[in-house]
């Protein structure tokens, strides 16, 4: 997809989407990522939690082929998509033509229009970005990210900017949408719950390094009120070091 | 009612059973809005707006009328003869004077005459100056081809390369034209690459991220990107292009508005005089009307229209 030409991986099993060995990144004489090493399996939808400048997005980054000042072994599949925290749609462009921003082969319009419908937004093609509300405009940013097709979808915190209404709606979109088309995601967030709410797995990053690896094993559908769900918060919150009440937990 | 009047007169139940005017803790606010359905909206709101229009419909008069005061004063001011008609001509000798020239065609040639030096003179300065400021505003090897000449160049008076112009080009339609052109140039290309330059580097990285190739991301992202930037140079193009024409055309012309003003200057024809300025100050009003329109046209994503 980028100009970033993917050497092909000599000894990467078929079934991952992502491995990263090794990733280590300084900007100047700050460690941001002191060696991470990290799997994500085809299809399946790893969250990755950390404190504000931990160095999350930094992954991301690199994993998206925008950073490359990196070192350390990184394999990606070909086909990625990004969906940020702004959802950094072009003002002059009408919706479908945003959606299908980049996208080459046959039928780019009506592949739009379908992205668009998925994402609950029929009917908006000739809209303005300035005439979509937060919500509506980052739905759009993620049919422009699915209209692809993509291997891998890498989201950055993408529901952050939004109210916490619109936010319990885009979690089940992202369910429905990532059902239907089993990308390997990476989502980058600070939000516990949505974590937990959304992911196969969950990944800590503490000190540039991934201090917690672990399987999301509440059953579906996840609640707060299960007791599994609030067991994992509390363990995650204590390894990003927040108590439940919001003190320091050490 | 002022606050203060409202806070006296309006008795309020206070514990104890008493009537009596608000506490000093209380005060009411008064509010404006009507209760009942006044306009086919039934809201508070849509006698707001009737009344604000109103309210501006006045103004507009008041306006008018300060204007309508000066004009008279004017042509008092012409009448008591404290100014002579060879000095400034009284409203009603500009516009007879203003009839008579349209009458005979005079106006209508040299109206003529002038647009069509300023026109040429847009069609080369302004595809010019953006195409100049795409160039240096792609990559770094054109900026420092073609913003260092260009800005060189910037601060030489354009008025005073006329003579050089005249020696190169002779007293004809050439000269005045060229001089338009490089006038108009520089406010398009420094308003042009100032834009290109501005961009918002994360449309840039967000047109890596969909895989978008350079003549995709010029045409996608960077055109598109550019115009309000062209547009406000292009306004300001407009001015200086109708400023160097009346230099030009009053330097040595044989015909246009300029040319009229010499001619009614060498016979104190002051009615004249005004009649024309009055066309270049109606021209260069219509054009500026125009680029807005145009922008009106090219910009219907921006926000705040």
């Amino acid at each position: 997809m980028t100009v970033l030409a993917v050497q092909p991986a000599p000894a990467i099993p078929a079934d991952r989407a992502v491995v990263v060995r090794g990733l280590q990144r300084n900007f100047g004489t700050r460690r941001v990522l002191r060696g991470v090493d990290l799997e994500i399996y085809r299809g399946e939808f790893v969250a990755l939690l950390g404190r504000s400048g931990s160095g999350k997005s930094t992954i991301l980054r690199a994993l998206a082929g925008l950073d490359r000042g990196g070192s350390g072994e990184l394999y990606v599949p070909r086909r990625r998509a990004v969906v940020y925290q702004d959802p950094r749609l072009l003002p002059w462009a009408r919706v479908v033509d945003n959606v299908v921003l980049g996208l080459d082969g046959p039928e780019t319009a009506s592949r739009g229009a379908k992205a668009l419908s998925e994402v609950g937004l029929d009917g908006h093609e000739r809209d303005w970005p300035k005439t979509l509300s937060g919500g509506e405009a980052q739905r759009v940013s993620l049919a422009r990210a699915l209209v692809s097709d993509p291997e891998l979808l890498l989201l950055d915190e993408p529901f952050g900017a939004l109210d916490a209404l619109t936010r319990i709606r885009m979690h089940g979109l992202v369910r429905e949408l990532c059902e239907r088309h089993h990308p390997a995601v990476l989502l980058v967030t600070h939000d516990v719950d949505e974590a937990i709410l959304l992911a196969d797995r969950v990944l800590v990053l503490t000190d540039g390094r991934l201090s917690l690896d672990t399987p999301v094993t509440v059953g579906h559908p996840r609640t707060g009120a299960d007791p599994a769900f609030s067991a994992l918060r509390s363990r995650l919150l204590s390894e990003l070091g927040v108590a439940e009440d919001g003190h320091a937990a050490r | 009612m002022t606050i203060s009047e409202v806070r006296a007169t309006t008795p309020v139940a206070v514990p104890g059973g008493e009537v009596g005017p608000p506490g000093p803790s209380l005060v009411r606010l008064p509010l404006v809005g009507t209760t009942a359905a006044s306009t086919g909206t039934g809201t508070g709101t849509g006698t707001a707006v009737a009344s604000t229009h109103r309210r501006s419909l006045g103004q507009g008069w008041q306006r008018l009328i300060g204007v309508a005061i000066l004009l008279v004063v004017w042509e008092v001011v012409s009448l008591a003869g404290w100014v002579g008609p060879q000095e400034l001509a009284a409203p009603t000798a500009v516009i007879s004077a203003g009839a008579h020239l349209i009458a005979d065609g005079q106006l209508g040639d040299a109206l003529w005459a002038s647009l069509q030096r300023v026109l040429w003179g847009l069609v080369v300065g302004v595809p010019l100056g953006a195409a100049l400021a795409l160039v240096a505003g792609l990559s770094r090897a054109g900026e420092n081809l073609v913003d260092a000449p260009v800005q060189m160049l910037r601060f030489v008076p354009i008025i005073g390369l006329e003579s050089l112009f005249v020696l190169w080009l002779g007293v004809g339609q050439t000269a005045k034209i060229s001089m338009i052109a490089l006038g108009v140039m520089f406010p398009v290309y420094i308003n042009t690459f100032a834009a290109v330059r501005s961009i918002d580097p994360r449309y840039h990285e967000l047109a890596d991220v969909v895989g978008l190739g350079r003549w995709g991301r010029i045409r996608r992202i960077v055109l598109p990107a550019t115009v309000p930037g062209f547009l406000v140079g292009l306004r300001m193009a407009m001015a200086v292009a109708w400023l160097l024409l009346v230099f030009a055309e009053q330097i040595n012309a044989s015909s246009g508005l300029g040319y009229l003003i010499v001619e009614a200057q060498t016979y104190f024809q002051s009615n004249v005089i005004v009649v024309c300025l009055a066309c270049y100050a109606v021209l260069g009003l219509l054009t500026d009307v125009l680029v807005r329109r145009l922008e009106k046209l090219l910009l219907p994503w921006a926000p705040g229209r």
